[in-house]
């Protein structure tokens, strides 16, 4: 099957550090792929230089087989790649259903076309993604006054209502508690049965156990290992990289 | 008695615009601009020339002023859309000190500091509005449109997205949001007020000079705002009323010397704003601390 | 001939500059506070030492009511508003107009007590002795030269040798580090408030004599504070000390070609120029955004 995203070579510097180094990803329909790898791998900054936050300094990107290395990452985003954050980035001063409806309005003018009827549609996706995680009775609520598990949640909901194909998930189920993890995946499993591919950074390997179909493993910004669960974290010398085990 | 009063009036109308306009760019945009008073001054310069050198047109003088300052605002979005929060502070307060000498040394457009003197009364569909009382509802006829105008945008779409790169600017544009466009077309947005009210305030004081778009100046329509609460509708017109009416109520009590004046309503003002920002950031009209 | 005077003046007045802007520089660097009102700092200090003046004090006590009146005032600032603010999430909007607020009301208050027109200490220092011909240096050109340069050194030597000071320039960069050390972050902030206020009193004492003092002066200083932290890339006191000192060389060099409006015009053509195309400035580090 060919891949929605494909990275190739992709290569980032900061001063002496390299901190992505010619790394090759590719990303398949209605596969679960897992980034994993001890902390400073460069899995943020992947993720940073396949949406354009980042500027590469080598390597191409293709979306639906469109090139999009150096696009702005609003167009990025506008072809169907949504991504969250480590640190959920909400709009915080905003209602929770705002934050929602933002996610749903992709044109960037003082208004969106399609009238009254296009908006009643946004409006659906809008609640129907707050359904979906829980948020409805919150819909009024501000942002920043959510408690944690409810923060993670609306990060996901905004993601659901923007309609995109391709989620870049970074550390999405972090600290969340037995119930809501389980409510989580549950969401993302049934995402992906949806059509949407995702792929997420997570350091927790039982949520990756649960989740995963395919495992990427990296270390120093490069890409050492890659495949099913079983052999990646069956494999020692990678556990030993990853629990820091290094001279 | 009451022609002092329907001045106050009038100034409380444009110095409303002022600060809606401003709420745009700082409680909505989260661009927080201490250049305010240029935008107001190049508008009140647009209008006095048309009514000088062309004809008194109420909204001919408002449409020409709002596109002068909105095109203007080029000077202001720039900086807004290369450097984050503190930086663009900087670049707006120079863009001030700048905007005052230009004002002071560009004789030829601005009358240096004399100014424009001999502004003619507006007119209105061929009808002169001689009278301070309809001239009054003119202005406040603009200050509803801006208020429903605000409404409408920040209720909507336009306003999601707006406030959407206020809180994350990042997130923003993860979610497709073009943030150079947004924001230069808030910045547009506030600007072209701005200068609506530049060329109503040419009308009522019937003449302009640099001194009214200084770094005082933007500095209170700024108080405004922030005092009244930002990113809230009422807001600014607390803050407006407020500090409007502070020199006014000022002037009452007895043993403040008139030359004190203008130095004990800073005083006031200067106290509130620092207050304010430690005990309740929102403002009068917004949320209280502590709701956390 | 006249612009070797003018460079001189230039000098004088840059090297003033250099101090004030390197204690804002200092304070930013080590608390990231935008502390604004550092241009009130030097107005209090300025009109401190006049006031001691017409009390009849001799000089080296003006000198000391000024610093102290500067010092109270920063760790007042400190501790009554950025920090209050600061523990309720204060964004950098809330901590800038609240900075803004007290410079409006140390400016009322100085106009209050001192009405609004210029002042101007004169000392025999101010005299003006002819060095070659045509050109004419005061005595106190050499003084602020020689003030600065300690100062500087001294600075630099505390900065990088004593544990306080390198206390503070790990206080932005690696708040961790102080644990391990066993240095307490609050009183480091309040040493850099302390500190950076302190290097506010030379420009203003020096200034009171040469230039004068009025109501108004405490933005103007903020505003070529700011410019000069700006333009030499904040974080850096070195940044700050020179762009200082060139902000002051090109304010009155400008007055050779253009009208003195334009003088502080220039100064900020340059700082929008920087902004707008090497916001990092001339040592600072890349901004992340």
């Amino acid at each position: 099957m060919s891949a929605l995203l494909s990275a190739r070579g992709l290569t980032r510097h900061f001063g002496g550090i390299n901190a992505v180094e010619a790394v090759d990803l590719d990303l398949a329909p209605g596969i679960i792929t897992a980034l994993v790898g001890p902390n400073g791998a460069g899995k943020t900054t992947l993720f940073n230089l396949i949406t354009g936050h980042l500027a590469a300094d080598a390597g191409v990107v293709e979306l639906f087989g469109q090139r999009i290395t150096g696009h702005a990452p609003h167009r990025i985003a506008r072809m169907g790649l949504a991504r969250s954050f480590q640190d959920l980035r909400l709009f915080a001063r905003m209602s929770v259903r705002d934050n929602v409806l933002a996610a749903t309005e992709p044109v960037s003018w003082f208004w969106q076309p399609g009238g009254a009827r296009a908006a009643r549609e946004r409006a659906a996706r809008g609640a129907q993604a707050l359904e979906r995680t829980g948020l409805a009775p919150l819909a009024r609520a501000e942002a920043a006054d959510l408690a944690y598990a409810e923060r993670k949640f609306l990060s996901l909901a905004r993601i659901l209502a923007s309609g995109a194909r391709i989620w870049l998930l970074d550390e999405p189920a972090s600290g969340l508690d037995p119930a809501s993890r389980a409510r989580f995946t549950t969401l993302l499993r049934a995402a992906v049965a949806d059509g949407v591919t995702i792929c997420l950074i997570e350091h927790n390997l039982d949520i990756v156990i649960e989740l995963a179909d395919r495992i990427v493993f990296l270390d120093q910004g490069r890409k050492l290992a890659e495949g099913p669960p079983e052999s990646i974290l069956g494999d020692p010398r990678l556990a030993a990289i990853y629990f820091g085990e290094r001279a | 008695m009451t022609a002092y009063l329907l001045n106050l009036a009038q100034l409380a109308a444009i110095f409303g615009l002022l600060s809606v306009s401003l709420n745009i760019l700082i409680g909505y945009g989260g661009i927080f601009s201490v250049a305010h008073a240029v935008f107001f001054g190049l508008g009140a310069y647009a209008g006095a020339h048309v009514a000088l050198d062309l004809f008194p047109d109420l909204l001919l003088a408002a449409l020409a002023s709002a596109v002068i300052a909105g095109v203007l605002s080029a000077a202001l979005a720039l900086p807004a859309l290369r450097v984050r929060g503190e930086y663009f502070v900087i670049a707006s307060l120079g863009l001030q000190m700048l905007a005052t000498t230009v004002f002071t040394e560009a004789q030829a457009i601005t009358g240096g500091l004399g100014g424009l003197v001999g502004i003619p009364p507006p007119t209105l569909f061929g009808f002169t509005l001689a009278g301070p009382l309809v001239f009054l509802f003119c202005c406040l006829a603009f200050l509803a449109l801006a208020l429903a105008l605000v409404r409408q945008l920040m209720r909507g779409s336009f306003g999601r997205a707006l406030m959407a790169l206020r809180d994350s600017e990042t997130a923003a544009e993860a979610l497709g949001k073009n943030v150079a466009l947004i924001k230069t077309l808030a910045v547009v947005l506030g600007t072209a007020f701005a200068g609506i009210a530049g060329a109503l305030f040419a009308f009522q004081e019937e003449f302009v000079n640099v001194e009214s778009f200084t770094l005082d100046q933007s500095v209170l329509i700024l108080a405004m705002v922030i005092i009244g609460g930002a990113g809230t509708l009422s807001g600014p017109l607390i803050g407006t009323l407020l500090l409007l009416l502070l020199p006014a109520a000022l002037t009452f009590i007895p043993f403040i010397p008139p030359t004190d004046i203008g130095a004990v309503q800073q005083l006031i003002y200067g106290l509130a704003m620092t207050l304010l920002m430690i005990f309740r950031p929102a403002g009068l009209a917004g949320r209280a601390m502590g709701r956390r | 001939m006249l612009i070797l005077q003018l460079l001189v003046s230039g000098i004088e007045t840059g090297a003033l500059y250099a101090l004030t802007a390197a204690g804002f520089a200092l304070i930013f660097g080590a608390t990231r506070i935008f502390h604004f009102a550092h241009g009130a700092t030097y107005a209090l200090a300025g009109y401190a030492f006049v006031l001691a003046t017409r009390l009849g004090w001799a000089w080296p006590a003006g000198v000391l009511l000024a610093l102290v009146v500067a010092i109270a005032f920063g760790l007042l600032l400190e501790a009554a508003v950025y920090r209050p603010i600061q523990r309720h999430h204060g964004a950098f909007f809330t901590v800038f107009v609240a900075a803004f607020g007290v410079v409006i009301v140390v400016q009322s208050l100085i106009e209050l007590s001192f009405g609004r027109a210029y002042i101007a200490i004169s000392s025999p220092l101010t005299r003006a002795h002819e060095v070659l011909p045509g050109l004419y240096v005061a005595r106190v050109f050499w003084l602020a030269l020689a003030t600065a340069g300690v100062i500087f050194a001294v600075l630099g030597g505390f900065l990088a040798r004593t544990r306080a000071g390198i206390g503070l320039r790990a206080l932005a960069e690696n708040p961790d580090l102080l644990r391990a050390f066993g240095l307490s972050a609050r009183r480091l902030s309040a040493l850099a408030f302390a500190l950076g206020s302190a290097l506010a009193v030379p420009g203003a004492v020096l200034g009171a004599m040469t230039t004068g003092l009025s109501p108004g002066v405490g933005a103007h200083v903020m505003l070529i504070s700011l410019a000069a932290s700006v333009m030499g890339g904040i974080g850096s006191l070195r940044g700050a000390a020179l762009a200082g000192l060139l902000l002051g060389i090109v304010e009155n060099l400008v007055v050779a070609g253009l009208d003195t409006q334009w003088s502080e015009a220039a100064g900020f053509v340059a700082l929008f120029a920087f902004i707008l195309f090497r916001p990092r400035g001339i040592f600072g580090a890349a901004l992340v955004r």
